[in-house]
């Protein structure tokens, strides 16, 4: 046989040897580092200590009541809001979807700056009315993480309730379901596992995030907060990375329970039928739309007044509207912003090709080799980006690679890149199963190559999956913060790292001016995205 | 060309789909595959293609074995059940890739392109998208860039399955009109018999990974030769020895040798005669009105019998009769 038996193997290479090198090698460097003292021995002493200091155990208590009580909130109120959307007949859906948008294109610190600027001591709210508020602490921190959490479980939930069709709800009315039994006995079954795994999803989320923390928690400590003072300032990489060990377990458990969750998911129906037309009925369309619009409303205040801070003179004391602080007030000019889109296209760029080399070669390769190597390339969504970070820091400050990465935007990007590579692979893996077997097929028939099959073949059908993921690489990498917060150096501001920097030294005004630059480039790399993909709907190219 | 295929033998994670699958097929004849679904048909189509390499056998196409060519040396054309146009490409430039794959000239490929158009009814539609066209249109369009290539042989997977029944009865005309006017030697996977009895030269039966029998329409329909192809090809009544030496003596003579179990007699139901008689063994249980014809269910000495009636017969349910049998086939069990 001419043909190679592996003919997928070549095409998977490069993405695997980017996994291992960048994803792989750093978490190993972690769990390496929680394993030996100062001396180099391994010893289990790292883990003794976690109990020496009684503030890490209440930080870990914390951890868990925030991300509990953040879970049961957002999934609440996003049944509420996505039953809102799709189950209603509410005027001004597009209001609240556009709402809802909003936090998915700011970091998460930003949500936790405009709650400081709104309900903190100092806040407009204060200001305004004498009434003494103080947002920082469990509140607050709860407030930010809903926000911030609250879009996505309505992604989810929603995605269930559209693919559930039409004709159960007539079968279920002409067996005389009141509307209440329809709710109970059609929809809930059929998002019990969207529900799920939402629920994991935000858990892991809220365990993990860093950003509102750091602006709103305050004096309640959480175990991302600890991580971040051991390292950056205590320079203890040995209990980060014992603390990041620890944040490991319960995120992997969580992913791994929401990965079953959506693999039991009801996928819909073969045949989808009509779309659901609501039936008139007042009093739900009124709880609901109170529901959503609260949420949507509280979601364009907070982010409203990020805006509003970011044209005052001098927040809080003199409120004069200024264009200063987008003109001058930021002490490193636009280049942390130029650093960030550099690094964002860099991550999103080569993250696509490398994902879809490897989806497309995965396709290839027997399913007792694709299989494990699936599992490896969603295995990120398991690691938070703190840890990822810490691994960054311990793998290649020092060694062979930390000559040409330490302080580089490659580095950055590279974390960027495999803090989000899971979601960006599995968008690519759906769009290469629209893929038809027959046509690639035709093309070797034909007398195509590999090369040709892609082209031909594969891109016709995986561009739009494609264009979705390096959308989602760019917008994810201008936000983020967890992963790269112990990347940045004095030569490599990021974004988000001047807000935070800015937001801690108290500049809040040049802070928001930052944040509001920050969504903007988000807001408009979807729009581009959007214009991108419903250009390909009508593109027809003659060849 | 002639294309031998010699003890194919294929299976996939230990479960055999082809068991030694040999056959000939001449010249310039349409080939049929026939076979219920998983019968391994498709899967002897890809090896032939080059799709798919097979554990052991060989394919020898003219005089030259060609199991170990890659799909793009083997020239062959290939028309799939559905989804195999490139969306977005016209029809034209759909028919003319497999030319441009092998870089001929521009003249060469919009010449061969419209020849072939016009063969398959086409012409006034080349510069559509595949979307735009009906399933019968895209299959035309994937007959014609199957033929672009100036294949050795066509390959068909089960190219009308996907279609309505009357778009199907008309491309069955067309192909089989096609591809003798080409004189290109043609192998077709179907499991439809009625597409396999009506544009086949000879069908290879084959069940289980195996192939049952190897002949032209009529002698699979006539002379099936075990039990399996009996059922497959046609309907069939399946009577046993017992049965046909104590009612019908004169089929024994022609009966090979062999134990009691091992043979039935099939009897098409055109072959049976029933005729209304008080005394007969006979008693029609059920009649179904197809029009020009009518089908019967008889019960006789014991066994449902499925008997074809003229469509303007007066037979009447529970009426009894007598059963005559004109000619049978002994079949393998």
């Amino acid at each position: 046989m001419k043909r190679s038996l592996l003919p997928g193997l070549p095409m998977v290479a490069l993405p695997l040897l980017g996994l291992c090198v960048f994803f792989l090698h750093p978490l190993l460097s972690v769990l390496m580092r929680s394993l030996v003292d100062d001396g180099g021995t391994l010893t289990l002493d790292n883990y003794a200590r976690l109990l020496d200091d009684p503030g890490l155990p209440r930080a870990a208590w914390h951890s868990v009541v925030i991300g509990a009580t953040t879970t049961l909130g957002t999934l609440a109120i996003g049944l509420c809001v996505a039953m809102a959307l799709h189950r209603s007949r509410l005027p001004g859906k597009a209001l609240i979807r556009g709402a809802l948008l909003l936090p998915m294109l700011a970091p998460s610190l930003v949500l936790g700056l405009g709650l400081v600027c709104l309900l903190g001591r100092n806040g407009l709210v204060h200001r305004l009315t004498g009434w003494p508020t103080d947002i920082y602490g469990f509140w607050g921190l709860l407030l930010a993480n809903l926000m911030y959490g609250l879009p996505q479980v309505v992604v989810i939930v929603s995605a269930a309730l559209e693919r559930t069709p039409a004709r159960h709800y007539d079968a279920a009315a002409s067996m005389g379901a009141t509307p209440w039994r329809q709710f109970v006995d059609v929809t809930l079954p059929r998002i019990r596992f969207a529900l799920w795994a939402a629920a994991f999803l935000v858990f892991m989320e809220t365990l993990t995030d860093f950003g509102s923390a750091v602006v709103v928690g305050g004096n309640y400590r959480v175990l991302a907060m600890e991580i971040y003072s051991e390292v950056v300032g205590q320079r203890d990489f040995a209990m980060g990375a014992t603390l990041g060990v620890l944040l490991l377990a319960p995120a992997l458990l969580s992913v791994w329970l929401g990965r079953l969750a959506r693999r039991r998911q009801d996928l819909g129906d073969a045949s989808p039928g009509h779309a659901l037309r609501p039936e008139q009925h007042p009093w739900r369309d009124a709880a609901l739309g109170g529901v959503a619009a609260l949420a949507a409303l509280s979601i364009v205040v907070t982010l409203g007044t990020v805006v509003y801070v970011s044209v005052v003179r001098l927040w809080p004391y003199d409120r004069t509207l200024t264009l200063a602080n987008y003109l001058g007030g930021m002490p490193e000019g636009y280049g942390p912003m130029a650093t960030s889109v550099g690094m964002s296209l860099l991550a999103a760029t080569v993250g696509v090709v490398g994902v879809f080399m490897l989806s497309a070669g995965l396709r290839r390769l027997p399913g007792w080799l694709a299989r494990p190597l699936q599992v490896l390339a969603a295995l990120p969504a398991a690691v938070p980006g703190m840890v990822l970070g810490l691994g960054y820091v311990l793998a290649f400050n020092h060694g062979v690679l930390s000559t040409w990465l330490y302080g580089s935007v490659a580095i950055v990007a590279a974390c960027s890149l495999y803090h989000y590579h899971a979601p960006t692979f599995l968008t690519m893996q759906t769009g290469m199963r629209r893929v038809p077997d027959a046509l690639e097929d035709a093309v070797a028939v034909c007398g195509g190559d590999t090369r040709h099959v892609l082209r031909d073949a594969v891109l016709p059908f995986a561009a739009p999956a494609a264009i979705s993921a390096f959308f989602y690489l760019f917008m994810r990498s201008m936000v983020t913060l967890s992963g790269v917060i112990f990347l940045v150096t004095a030569d490599l501001g990021l974004a988000s790292v001047s807000v935070m920097r800015l937001d801690e030294n108290g500049f809040l005004a040049p802070a928001a001016a930052y944040a509001t630059c920050v969504v903007a480039a988000g807001g408009l790399a979807l729009g581009a995205m959007r214009l991108l993909l419903h250009t390909l709907r009508d593109r027809r190219h003659v060849a | 060309m002639h294309l031998r295929i010699d003890d194919i033998t294929k299976a996939w994670s230990g479960h055999t789909v082809l068991d030694g699958v040999s056959f000939q097929a001449g010249e310039s004849d349409l080939v049929c595959l026939l076979g219920p679904s998983g019968c391994g048909k498709t899967t002897l189509l890809r090896i032939v293609a080059g799709l798919t390499p097979p554990d052991r056998g060989r394919v020898i196409l003219g005089d030259r074995d060609i199991t170990a060519l890659p799909p793009r040396d083997r020239r062959m054309g290939l028309v799939f059940q559905s989804y195999s146009l490139f969306p977005d490409m016209t029809v034209a430039a759909n028919i003319g890739y497999p030319m441009r794959l092998r870089r001929e000239s521009h003249a060469a490929i919009a010449a061969r392109t419209s020849d072939l158009l016009a063969r398959v009814g086409m012409g006034d539609l080349h510069a559509r998208f595949p979307d735009q066209l009906s399933g019968g249109q895209q299959q035309r369009v994937a007959l014609a860039r199957a033929l672009a290539s100036d294949p050795a042989m066509l390959l068909l997977d089960e190219p009308l399955s996907a279609l309505d029944p009357a778009i199907r009865a008309q491309l069955r005309a067309e192909i089989r009109s096609l591809q003798r006017s080409l004189g290109i030697p043609t192998l077709m996977v179907t499991h439809d018999q009625d597409e396999a009895l009506s544009m086949a030269d000879t069908v290879v039966c084959m069940n289980e990974g195996r192939v049952e029998q190897v002949g032209s329409p009529r002698c699979l329909y006539e002379r099936p030769r075990t039990r399996f192809v009996a059922g497959f090809v046609g309907k069939a009544n399946l009577l046993p020895t017992t049965l046909v030496r104590d009612a019908l003596p004169a089929f024994l003579e022609r009966r090979p040798p062999g134990a009691e179990a091992t043979f039935e007699l099939c009897v098409r139901p055109e072959d049976l005669t029933i005729a209304a008689d008080p005394h007969g063994e006979g008693v029609v249980e059920e009649l179904t009105f197809l029009g020009s014809l009518a089908h019967a269910r008889v019960v006789w000495r014991g066994r449902s019998l499925l008997v074809e009636l003229p469509g303007r017969s007066t037979l009447a349910q529970g009426e009894a009769v007598t059963v005559d049998v004109s000619r049978g086939a002994w079949v393998t069990t």
